[in-house]
């Protein structure tokens, strides 16, 4: 459950737990130490309470004087502990052994033989072979002490008997305990307050640090920088000093951040620039080779209407891609029709001559196009000439048209190697960022997803490498050209 | 601290208070105590001390004493002009002593002697004749009560000191009572006026003793003064005590002492502790 607590209040409470903690170990060991002691403190007092009582009853017995020895017993066994709940008593026993006078008169009768007779299952010495102390431990742990008392010149004149029952020596701990209870309860009092106003000293450094951390993000690092606390603690210093360092390795990432930005901007407006350059390019080889043409053939009408025708539609494709930038400059396009394919194919024938390949075309419309023409004219020169290039020399590039009331399929393929999966993805991927010159497949993709169409490798296709893109048959969505 | 040891505190404190040591002169009057009555009580001495001066004229003090012979002692050593003695020491020094004024216990010049037991455990002792074999309490070798009762008794009832188990003196009427109490011994021979003082005064020890035994009365303890040496205010001194009955403070003290007042007493109140005493062997009165 401490775990769960805030480290500001985990400190003060732990402080103060460690206070009252250490409050009962001491307090414990205390008793345990005067346990130990007390039945030692126990027999030093009987030792003394004998020898008082030696001294004070030789001439009492002398003078055979009963009441005044019981009044010295009574009197001299409220000294011993455990008198005051009848557990311990003195008796001074005649010459011969008996009971002279008993502090407790009802347990140690007037006139009754104590010396050799047995006491409580112990047998005792009789009286003539007491001739020292006689120390007797019962089984309960109770103690019997019987010292001869004897005249100035030697004579017996009887004996100090003590008994002092077990429960005497044990420790008072109803005494204890109350000791105990005011020492924790003065260390409730005192010293837990004070263990929780250090401990909360302790923790402030740290609450300051949270609240620092807590702004890191929001406020600015050089007012952050300021409000982390300075202090003396190793511990406390090395954690501001890595949030200072923390706050500067963040300013440093976003000036980095803010760099990178900014040249992504620029590499966007390059790329932009590089495809509109590509787009542009790309009709402009056929059209190169239609003014050829019309250099050669142009003598015949034939011949001159249908490359003049070709030179207009590339001019027009050229158009369409630069109004693509300035959307101040919509440009009606429209839709395509069966025949761009070939044309597309017309513009390419040239190339395809040089390279000795053949270009196959297939064309299944089965209903009206109603995508715009622009794009996937674009589409079309970018996969055949990407084709012709992967076919190489002498291979066949097949270009087939499908189209039905819902889609239009245009398929590339082409005889050169297989293209792979992971490469045409990352052909993709490499199209899309570092390399500007190569951007036909990637203009294919972005013009796919524009069209909610898809642009994709057929997987279906193992001996070839077969280009899929199909849209749906319908006009461009809004703002599209 | 018990009632004992804080009287006992008093009594030494009271040395130089109402309770003088003795000293000779005419301007005063020293009274002798004996443990015939409850005389531990130093304020009421001091009391009863102011009250008796200022019907004398002269101060009066008393001197208290554990033992009656200590008291006997000042007595015939001119320290003390009179005494609270037994009516036993009465009739054994009767040709040096006269009577001063015998206290009237319940309207009545004489008290009993009374035989004690303890309470608990169950009754061994009956009678007398129980004594055999018992631990018996005496309170003073010169008390009637204490002692000449109880030696008539035993002879009597055929119990001989000597088969007694043992016996032994307390110094005190009231400490008979404290022995039987806490059953250092079986029995015990005390004033029977005590015991009663003591049971009006709600006193511990007799909530643990019980009277098994009451005898005749007997003349109650006299005040008595000296032969020949009589003191000038000796005269005021009896009829200051046979007036204390007529005022309110007179009688406050009288109640203090569980007596009823003073007469003037004659020395026949005795002739039955002399009669008993002649029959007990070592008491010194002879027929």
């Amino acid at each position: 459950m401490l775990r769960r607590l805030p480290y500001r209040v985990q400190i003060p409470l732990g402080l103060s737990l460690a206070v009252l903690l250490a409050a009962v170990l001491v307090t414990a060991i205390t008793a345990q130490g005067q346990a130990q002691n007390s039945r030692r403190d126990t027999l030093s007092l009987l030792d003394r309470a004998v020898v008082l009582v030696i001294a004070q009853v030789r001439p009492l017995l002398a003078a055979d004087d009963t009441w005044r020895v019981f009044s010295l017993l009574r009197d001299t066994a409220q000294l011993v502990p455990g008198a005051d709940a009848n557990l311990a008593r003195l008796a001074i026993l005649t010459p011969d052994g008996a009971v002279f006078a008993a502090s407790d008169p009802v347990k140690l009768e007037t006139g009754r033989q104590i010396l050799g007779e047995p006491w409580r299952g112990q047998p005792l010495l009789s009286a003539p072979d007491m001739e020292r102390r006689q120390q007797l431990g019962l089984p309960d742990g109770s103690v019997v002490l019987i010292d001869p008392i004897r005249s100035e010149d030697g004579q017996p004149l009887g004996f100090v008997f003590t008994e002092v029952e077990a429960a005497a020596f044990a420790p008072d701990w109803a005494s204890l305990a109350r000791t105990a209870l005011i020492g924790i309860v003065l260390a409730v009092t005192v010293l837990g307050p004070l263990g929780w106003w250090v401990g909360k000293r302790m923790a402030r450094p740290v609450g300051r640090l949270v609240a620092v951390i807590e702004r890191i993000g929001r406020d600015d690092p050089g007012v952050l920088r300021d409000d982390v606390p300075k202090t003396t603690d190793p511990e406390l210093s090395r954690i501001g000093d890595a949030i200072s360092q923390l706050m500067s390795e963040l300013e440093r990432r976003k000036a980095a951040e803010e760099r990178a930005l900014s040249a992504e901007r620029l590499a966007a407006v390059g790329k932009m620039t590089a495809a509109v350059a590509h787009e542009i390019n790309n009709p402009l080889a056929g059209m190169l080779t239609a003014t050829q043409t019309l250099h050669l053939h142009g003598s015949t009408e034939a011949i001159r209407l249908r490359t003049i025708d070709l030179l207009d539609r590339g001019l027009q494709q050229i158009r369409t891609t630069v109004a693509a930038l300035l959307p101040q400059a919509r440009i009606e396009d429209r839709p395509l029709e069966p025949g761009d394919l070939e044309d597309i194919v017309a513009l390419l024938r040239g190339t395809a001559d040089k390279q000795r390949a053949e270009i196959r075309v297939q064309v299944d419309v089965e209903s009206a196009l109603r995508v715009p023409s622009a794009p996937l004219r674009q589409v079309m020169l970018n996969l055949l000439l990407n084709a012709l290039k992967a076919a190489g020399e002498g291979g066949v590039v097949a270009a087939r048209l499908q189209a039905d009331e819902s889609r239009v399929r245009l398929c590339i393929n082409n005889s050169g190697p297989v293209l792979s999966e992971d490469r045409f993805k990352r052909t993709l991927a490499a199209e899309s960022g570092n390399d500007p010159r190569g951007f036909g497949l990637w203009v294919c993709q972005e013009l796919a997803n524009h069209l909610r169409g898809r642009f994709e490798l057929d997987t279906t296709e193992n001996t070839q490498t077969c280009l899929l893109f199909e849209v749906p048959n319908r006009e461009a969505p809004e703002g599209q050209t | 601290m018990n009632r004992r040891r804080t009287l006992t505190a008093g009594l030494c404190g009271a040395a130089t208070a109402a309770v003088s040591l003795p000293s000779w002169g005419a301007d005063r009057l020293r009274i002798g105590l004996t443990p015939v009555i409850l005389a531990d009580q130093v304020a009421f001495l001091a009391r009863w001390g102011r009250y008796l001066s200022s019907r004398v004229g002269i101060d009066v003090e008393f001197v208290a004493r554990e033992s009656y012979q200590s008291i006997l002692d000042l007595l015939f050593s001119g320290q003390i002009d009179a005494a609270w003695i037994c009516g036993y020491p009465f009739v054994r020094f009767e040709s040096e002593l006269t009577l001063l004024a015998v206290p009237l216990y319940q309207g009545q010049p004489f008290y009993q002697s009374y035989l004690i037991r303890p309470k608990t455990p169950a009754p061994e002792v009956q009678g007398w004749a129980d004594l055999k074999g018992r631990v018996l309490a005496y309170s003073d070798p010169l008390s009637n009560s204490g002692w000449l009762v109880a030696q008539a008794q035993l002879s009597k009832a055929g119990v001989p000191t000597r088969e007694l188990k043992r016996s032994f003196f307390t110094h005190g009427h009231r400490n008979v009572a404290e022995a039987v109490a806490a059953r250092l011994a079986q029995a015990g021979s005390i004033d029977g006026y005590v015991w009663e003082t003591m049971r009006v005064q709600g006193m511990s020890a007799i909530a643990k003793t019980e009277v098994i035994w009451k005898s005749e009365p007997f003349g109650f303890p006299p005040l008595v003064a000296r032969k020949g040496h009589k003191h000038p205010q000796m005269e005021a001194l009896r009829q200051a005590l046979l007036r204390m009955g007529d005022d309110k403070v007179g009688r406050d003290l009288l109640t203090s002492l569980n007596l009823s007042g003073f007469t003037t007493g004659q020395v026949s109140l005795f002739d039955s502790i002399r009669r008993q005493a002649q029959q007990v062997q070592g008491s010194g009165v002879r027929g």
